[in-house]
């Protein structure tokens, strides 16, 4: 192989190709070939023809779009409350070392560590009715916090903890491409901290902040284990409501339709994900 | 002995090994949808058990969860009857064995009893609902409650009662979506069988039709939508049977609906107080059921198969399904030690209503979350 890489560019770009050749090989295999399967499925039918009778089916459906409203907005809500939360503690570590920000960065990282059930089991004992932060306040004779367990803002904030690991690195990473020397450069011309981080920070990680949402994005939108445990019954997010279609209505024709235009969505986004690198590639070459 | 001899000499004792265990375990497939408890049970006391008791046998416990993956499984079955192949499934914990549809016709369910079960004459009368089911443990139902905020003279004992308690004490009562548990289920269905007189019987596997469901739905909706602003925050609903005990632990309600054996479990377990009240309904019980477990008459280890059902029913086993499940004997209670009845003697039932799976459980489960699920007002 390292031998056909040398002998010349005709043979470098069959290399290259064997070399991407099976995870290529996988994705048609295992993703593509699927997807075309799903697609075709819901809308033809041997021997009885075209029907996208489904697709309308759900788009007229209160119920069907009521949950698909329900999984745009926590999606929304949750990936923007991701990176808001994640910004700060990315700017105190790409700013500062030492100890205390080995500690803030091992905190930050820790959630990636731990399965999403044993979140939501500890979001219950611990945000949930008579759980410990309801104890802590009753014994300082403060009154009891309003439990979001099973309420639509139980699952955002289960989500919003569970994927800080992955919005922080992605957004260290953006930062990694700040130069501490234009800050220093500004700081001496007098700029204040917003200053800094409108006019200098900010443009510098704008692709990767759009690349985080859209990470985000991809993520959430397939959420399952957390809306299943922590949220409200109904409406449902997208996850919960297609495995509930499939299995307990035993109905796979709608589940697969619910799941074709959930990756509608999850295509565009993904979409925009590829342009922002292609620009990003651009802007640095 | 240089790399090559040690290579070969390996391989050649790695072959002997092989064939010897597969030479020795016979590898039974027994498939369960049930909770973890049942699950675990099988994993944790039959098996061991069993495979003393069977030497050369190995049982593989296969979770198939949630009940609808069972049906995929048993439809393989079917399939595999006709097309006379090898169905991989040796025994089900628990299935309904009316479904799949012309199963029994085709002959696909093993008949107890013209199988020679050594126990199956101990078996307890009431529980036979069909030849192909064994019903090996039974549960139920029932209210548990926090006897500390309840004095027992005043829990509930009919449904008008439970009703006006759970409106005179709002955000004291949670039942779990239906789908996801039998307890919030079997709660939604007691609803069902108060709306349509009280008779269980109206409701069969094969009988199901639209029309009936529309009417008979549509009025058990209206009494659970009044209900709705008076439960746990006003119309919340647990994701599961656990979850809601892990509520009436936390004190967070008062009463909740729960299976007779997970509530007895969490009681042996420290996870409930010892004092937690236990009471069923006296008009009509909540629903519950004998597990039927199901043998197909195509099973690679039918043999096997018919000496882990016959297993079941042994002294030993049945012990075991009553003090480590909380469950209910499958046999007579008089093939069991009088002691174990009198202990528990508060949660033995004189009757136990069933629910039709099916079209029915479908129209239930998926009607609830259209037309009462939604109607949340968190005013």
């Amino acid at each position: 192989m390292i031998a056909a890489l040398r002998s010349g560019a005709m043979g470098g770009r069959l290399s290259g190709l064997l070399l991407v050749a099976l995870p290529v090989a996988l994705l048609i295999w295992l993703v593509l070939w699927p997807v075309l399967q799903a697609m075709v499925g819901t809308v033809y039918f041997p021997g009885t023809g075209f029907s996208i009778a489904s697709y309308t089916y759900f788009f007229t459906d209160a119920y069907s779009l009521r949950n698909l409203w329900l999984t745009l907005w926590v999606t929304a809500l949750t990936s923007v409350l991701r990176v808001v939360v994640a910004m700060p503690i990315a700017l105190y570590l790409r700013f500062r070392t030492g100890s205390i920000a080995a500690l803030v960065q091992a905190l930050a990282l820790f959630p990636m560590f731990v399965p999403s059930v044993l979140v939501a089991y500890a979001f219950i004992r611990v945000l949930g009715p008579n759980g410990i932060v309801d104890t802590v306040l009753v014994a300082l004779h403060l009154p009891k916090l309003m439990s979001p367990y099973l309420t639509p803002a139980g699952p955002i904030i289960g989500l919003v903890w569970d994927g800080l690991p992955l919005t922080l690195l992605l957004l260290l990473s953006g930062l990694g491409r700040v130069s501490i020397a234009s800050v220093d450069a500004a700081r001496d011309l007098g700029a204040g901290s917003w200053t800094l981080f409108t006019r200098i920070i900010l443009p510098r990680i704008q692709s990767s902040i759009i690349v985080t949402l859209a990470f985000n994005v991809l993520g959430l939108f397939s959420a399952f284990t957390l809306p299943f445990l922590l949220g409200p019954a109904s409406p449902e997010m997208m996850g919960p409501y297609m495995q509930r279609t499939f299995s307990d209505n035993a109905d796979p024709l709608n589940a697969t339709t619910q799941a074709v235009i959930t990756f509608a969505f999850c295509a565009a986004f993904g979409l925009i994900y590829v342009r922002a690198i292609a620009k990003g590639r651009k802007g640095t070459a | 002995m240089n790399r090559r001899e040690f290579l070969m000499a390996g391989a050649a004792a790695g072959l002997v090994a092989s064939t010897r265990f597969a030479a020795a375990a016979t590898r039974l497939d027994m498939y369960t949808a049930s909770d973890a408890n049942i699950s675990d049970f099988f994993n944790n006391v039959v098996k061991p058990a069993f495979e003393a008791a069977n030497p050369g046998t190995e049982l593989n416990v296969v979770i198939a969860r949630p009940s609808a993956a069972l049906d995929a499984v048993a439809q393989r079955a079917l399939a595999a009857l006709s097309a006379k192949a090898d169905p991989q499934l040796d025994f089900i914990e628990q299935y309904e064995p009316m479904l799949p549809a012309g199963g029994i016709e085709a002959g696909l369910w093993t008949d107890f009893q013209k199988a020679d079960l050594a126990n199956y004459g101990a078996v307890n009368k009431l529980a036979i609902q069909t030849a192909y089911g064994l019903p090996y443990r039974g549960s139920q139902v029932l209210l548990a409650y926090d006897a500390t905020k309840l004095p027992r003279e005043k829990a509930p004992k009919t449904f008008a009662d439970l009703a006006a308690w759970i409106k005179a004490n709002p955000g004291q009562f949670i039942y779990n979506r239906p789908d996801k548990g039998g307890s919030g289920f079997n709660f939604v269905n007691r609803v069902v069988h108060e709306v349509s007189g009280r008779d269980p019987l109206k409701f069969k596997v094969d009988n199901f039709d639209q029309a009936t469901a529309d009417d008979v739905l549509g009025k058990a909706w209206a009494v659970l939508n009044d209900l709705a602003p008076s439960l746990y925050e006003k119309g919340a609903y647990t994701a599961g049977n656990t979850a809601s005990l892990q509520l009436l632990a936390q004190g967070a309600v008062t009463m909740i609906p729960a299976w007779s054996d997970q509530v007895l479990q969490a009681i042996a377990k420290g996870v409930l107080p010892e004092n937690t009240g236990l009471v069923q309904l006296g008009d009509l019980a909540l629903c519950g059921g004998f597990s039927q477990a199901v043998v197909p008459t195509n099973a690679a280890h039918r043999d096997a198969a018919l000496k882990l059902a016959d297993f079941m029913l042994t002294q030993e086993m049945q012990t075991a399904v009553i003090e480590k499940l909380g469950g209910f004997p499958g046999v007579d209670w008089s093939n069991l030690p009088k002691a174990l009845h009198d202990k528990y003697a508060d949660v033995i039932p004189s009757s136990i209503p069933t629910f039709p799976s099916g079209e029915w459980t479908k129209a239930v489960q998926d009607g609830w979350y259209r037309n009462v699920a939604p109607n949340i007002s968190r005013t």
